[in-house]
């Protein structure tokens, strides 16, 4: 417990030096923002096109899209924002740069990952969110607080599937040469997670459940919500599957890194 | 030996590098066993840290973006170090060097010199015990290596911290260095004082020559002539005795052993043969001794 205070006391420390100095560029700031909204704005809007045309997929009204989407923004965030460092570790291990974190009494995942908090991450959070409140209130979802518990489980374990899948894919640079490609095709299936895995075919069913398991970063999680009576059982092993998934990619990684012995210098 | 300076010294490739990332706890050691500070690194990496400072040259370990009194305050966080400590070492580096405006300037802006100051400042800050430092100085210029060099060994007898060194500048180790260890291809060539060193090879000593006029322009293609010249009178007349040569600007340099011929039996032949315009007469310098024990090895190496 004294670990983790101690943990979190330098995170925070690190966060806040971190956002000061990036504020000294805040045009960099603001472009990088008005760059994400952009990007997710574009995104709605060919959801939004593309329900002109179909009044449903697979059963599924626009509204209950709409839910899954805003539902995935806001699972991705954690990954975009606390672990955006992932996508530069490829990078690190092939120029021996890694190394540099290694000679810091602390724990080595957390270190390499408090180095960077991505706060452009925080416009898609926000978005997300509007978009959840949005869809709630045209479905006439109820409010409760047990509902409201459920939400935040249900995203907390969506959140981390898909920091998992990179850690995984970024991880694999400690074993292999070249995995640049890996992280951004994972990066990229991503773009699968905010439909049902209903409209799939059976094979890349089981492909996005059971192998790279995107169908829990919005689907059977958000179920619980938009659909309480079709509720797979799946749907409350996501918080379990998704801590002990978390776990096995922090080992993966870990394990990766201690191997690693950083290239001659 | 606490409070030692300690040249490691190799030449590239020797495992130098190897040898610190297993006394640091990065990396596990094939075969044989490591103690540092009573621990084994390896497993008590997080532990092991707290106690030692690490400096890669060119690479640094910290934060890019922050400015380094900033750096300083995280640090200070992540070693635990108590205000009381924290004061009195930043009293410290400021009466052993200028350090003034680089406190405010992000990593980012520095320049090399600056950056690798910077380190040298922060793995020293939690007053470990052992401090690794791998080829401080390379890429700097000479004001700037003095500037290192003097601050490393006045913080070295302050504190009375063990710094292991690796450089390839026997500047660095003429300035520094007590004791050093030479290794190559992951064996141990040497290990004692450096004076012992220079007695070892007390026999060699260094003639210099210049077949050139003074004052004339003197070319590459001059040098390597001159130089290519001197061999060949040499090696045709005095077979069996090695040489080892080199060029430094206007000079071509042979380090002789003495024990096997007088150096000015070398001197007189090559006056017969050629005009010199220019002779010097050194005491080996550990630049050569090191040169010399790195083609020892190399020979020893063939010879198997």
């Amino acid at each position: 417990m004294k670990k983790l205070k101690f943990y979190i006391k330098i995170y925070f420390k690190i966060l806040s030096q971190d956002i000061k100095s990036r504020m000294s560029y805040r045009s960099d700031f603001v472009i990088s923002m008005i760059g994400m909204i952009f990007t997710n704005a574009a995104e709605l809007a060919a959801f939004y096109i593309m329900f002109l045309n179909f009044p449903s997929v697979c059963g599924w009204t626009y509204y209950e899209m709409l839910f899954l989407y805003g539902f995935s923004l806001v699972a991705l965030t954690p990954m975009q924002c606390l672990f955006e460092n992932n996508w530069n570790l490829g990078g690190y291990v092939r120029r021996g740069d890694f190394i540099k974190y290694c000679f810091r009494p602390l724990n080595l995942f957390f270190y390499y990952f408090s180095e960077i908090f991505d706060i452009k991450g925080l416009g898609q959070l926000a978005m997300g969110i509007g978009t959840l409140v949005y869809t709630w209130h045209k479905l006439q979802l109820p409010v409760s607080p047990l509902i409201l518990l459920e939400l935040v489980i249900a995203l907390v374990s969506a959140s981390l599937f898909f920091i998992a899948i990179m850690n995984f894919a970024a991880g694999a640079s400690f074993y292999l040469i070249n995995t640049g490609f890996l992280i951004g095709t994972m990066s990229k299936f991503r773009d699968y997670a905010k439909y049902p895995v209903t409209i799939y075919s059976k094979g890349f069913r089981f492909l996005f459940t059971f192998i790279i398991p995107i169908a829990f970063i919005a689907y059977y999680p958000s179920l619980v919500i938009v659909r309480p009576d079709e509720i797979s059982i799946l749907t409350w092993l996501a918080p379990v599957f998704g801590i002990f998934f978390f776990y096995m990619s922090y080992k993966f990684w870990m394990y990766g890194a201690r191997k690693y012995s950083g290239t001659g210098s | 030996m606490p409070g030692e300076i300690v040249g490691y010294l190799g030449p590239n490739g020797a495992g130098k590098s190897t040898t610190i990332k297993m006394m640091t706890g990065v990396l596990e050691p094939t075969s044989g066993e490591i103690i540092v500070n009573g621990k084994v690194p390896y497993k008590n990496r997080e532990a092991n840290a707290q106690n030692i400072g690490v400096v890669f040259g060119q690479r640094t370990q910290l934060w890019w973006a922050l400015p380094l009194v900033e750096s300083f305050k995280i640090l200070k966080d992540i070693y635990r170090i108590s205000d009381k400590d924290y004061k009195d070492m930043l009293e410290l580096y400021d009466s052993l060097i200028d350090i003034g405006d680089l406190y405010s300037k992000p990593i980012r802006q520095m320049s090399l010199g600056q950056r690798t100051l910077s380190d040298i400042l922060a793995a020293f800050l939690h007053n470990p015990s052992v401090v690794f430092l791998d080829e401080p100085t390379i890429g700097l210029d000479v004001s700037m290596k003095a500037k290192i060099r003097n601050f490393i060994s006045s913080l070295n007898q302050e504190k009375n911290t063990t710094v292991i060194l690796t450089t390839h500048d026997m500047g660095d180790v003429d300035a520094l260095c007590k004791r050093i260890i030479i290794i190559d291809k992951g064996t141990m060539l040497y290990d004692d004082d450096i004076e012992n060193l220079r007695q070892f090879f007390g026999a060699y000593r260094t003639l210099k020559v210049n077949l050139n006029r003074r004052n004339t322009e003197v070319t590459e293609k001059m040098r390597t002539e001159q130089l290519s010249m001197v061999k060949k009178i040499l090696s045709a007349q005095f077979v069996n005795i090695p040489f080892t040569y080199d060029t430094e600007e206007d000079w071509v340099s042979i380090l002789i052993d003495e024990s096997r011929i007088p150096l000015m039996k070398v001197l007189s032949y090559l006056q017969e043969q050629t005009t010199i315009y220019d002779v010097r007469l050194e005491e080996i310098s550990t630049e050569s001794v090191i040169k010399k024990i790195y083609e020892n090895n190399e020979k020893d190496r063939k010879a198997i």
